[in-house]
């Protein structure tokens, strides 16, 4: 009796470690779908509830393009993540803050220092910046973000406070994210 | 009849021994892993040999490595390059965060104080060595091991790992947090 009992509970343990390491194997090497949270990415991502499908493939920064969305661990404090959109590849020479405040009187309010300040990305590198600019702490606070901090490229997301079926068909808010970028030289050519 | 039984019978068990792989992968990516290292900047601690063309290998240990507060002064460590995500990297940690640090050439500037969740980074045999004289500070992020002991060629069992700790370069030590 016991001894039966005792191999069921350990024919159940290596059943769950085995298929626990193969979810984290396909985690790290293929395919993830994790939560994000924070404003930083409004309207692309909102703030609560949004999970996105990243793809692995991505990793260490193979193959992305400017305009990608990534998630990257956070250069500052590697136990959280970030997740933001490539403004600048290797050896671009980028902006530092092109961002204005307005204050509550409406005047707006440039950072001289920052708004004329340019920084060649360096080699490896990339620049990340939020989609919302005013709510996110990106390069430019931490500085150009090494490649090998990124974890994958965003490729879609689902909103949990979506209906399951709405409107356009899609489940819980599916959408997929796209590439941004729009090279203004290349469309007055 | 028998035949057939003694086929099923090696699938059966190629396919349990294969339904443990990714057990071992995980181990292998994320507790303890054997890495090879390259190159003369770690001399003398690592790859004192400068005849022959052994190359030590090294036991390293993963979990938890990219937490800053898990690593300390004078640890040996990989890590991506900051420059290159492919190219792997093995220095001693000459600071943490926080710590001002002496800088030498090729850096800007005389010292540098190191942000939150960076190191400072250097060969021991520092004329020799592309290290964050170079590439600046690196983020905890990138660490991927620390070296815990020398396992390859048997000769260099047990050696020091602190048997020279590169150049004085710390002018200030963080305050304790």
């Amino acid at each position: 009796m016991t001894a039966g009992a005792l191999s069921i509970w350990s024919k159940t343990f290596s059943y769950a470690i085995r298929s626990l390491c193969l979810l984290h194997i396909i985690h790290t090497y293929a395919y993830e779908f994790t939560e994000t949270r924070g404003e930083s990415m409004l309207p692309t991502l909102s703030a609560t509830n949004d999970y996105v499908h990243v793809l692995k493939h991505f990793q260490n920064g193979k193959g992305i393009k400017m305009g990608d969305c990534v998630v990257a661990l956070k250069p500052t404090d590697p136990n959280h993540r970030i997740c933001k959109r490539i403004t600048g590849m290797p050896g671009d020479m980028v902006l530092v803050d092109p961002s204005t405040i307005v204050n509550h009187v409406g005047d707006v309010l440039v950072d001289e220092e920052r708004f004329s300040t340019y920084i060649k990305v360096p080699e490896g590198h990339v620049w990340v910046t939020g989609d919302n600019l005013s709510h996110s702490l990106d390069s430019r606070t931490y500085n150009a973000l090494p490649m090998g901090l990124i974890m994958g490229k965003i490729v879609a997301a689902n909103n949990f406070d979506k209906p399951f079926w709405d409107s356009r068909h899609n489940i819980w808010g599916f959408k997929w994210i796209k590439n941004a970028f729009v090279d203004a030289n290349g469309e007055s050519n | 009849m028998f035949q057939a039984e003694s086929s099923r019978r090696i699938i059966r068990s190629t396919l349990i021994a294969l339904s443990w792989v990714p057990v071992l992968l995980t181990i292998n990516n994320n507790v303890v892993h054997i890495a090879q290292i390259r190159g003369t900047s770690m001399q003398p601690t690592l790859n004192p040999q400068t005849e022959t063309l052994a190359t030590d290998w090294v036991l390293l240990w993963k979990l938890g490595v990219k937490n800053p507060t898990s690593l300390s002064r004078d640890d040996v460590i990989l890590f991506k390059a900051p420059t290159n995500p492919l190219k792997v990297y093995c220095k001693r940690v000459k600071g943490l965060p926080f710590d001002t640090i002496d800088t030498k050439f090729p850096y800007p500037k005389p010292q540098v104080n190191l942000p939150r969740g960076h190191v400072w980074v250097e060969g021991d045999n520092f004329f020799h060595s592309i290290d964050s004289n170079t590439f600046g500070p690196i983020s905890s992020g990138l660490v991927m091991g620390k070296v815990v002991a020398i396992v390859w060629p048997p000769s260099r069992w047990g050696s020091d790992l602190k048997l020279s700790t590169g150049r004085n370069c710390i002018a200030r030590r963080a305050v304790a947090e």
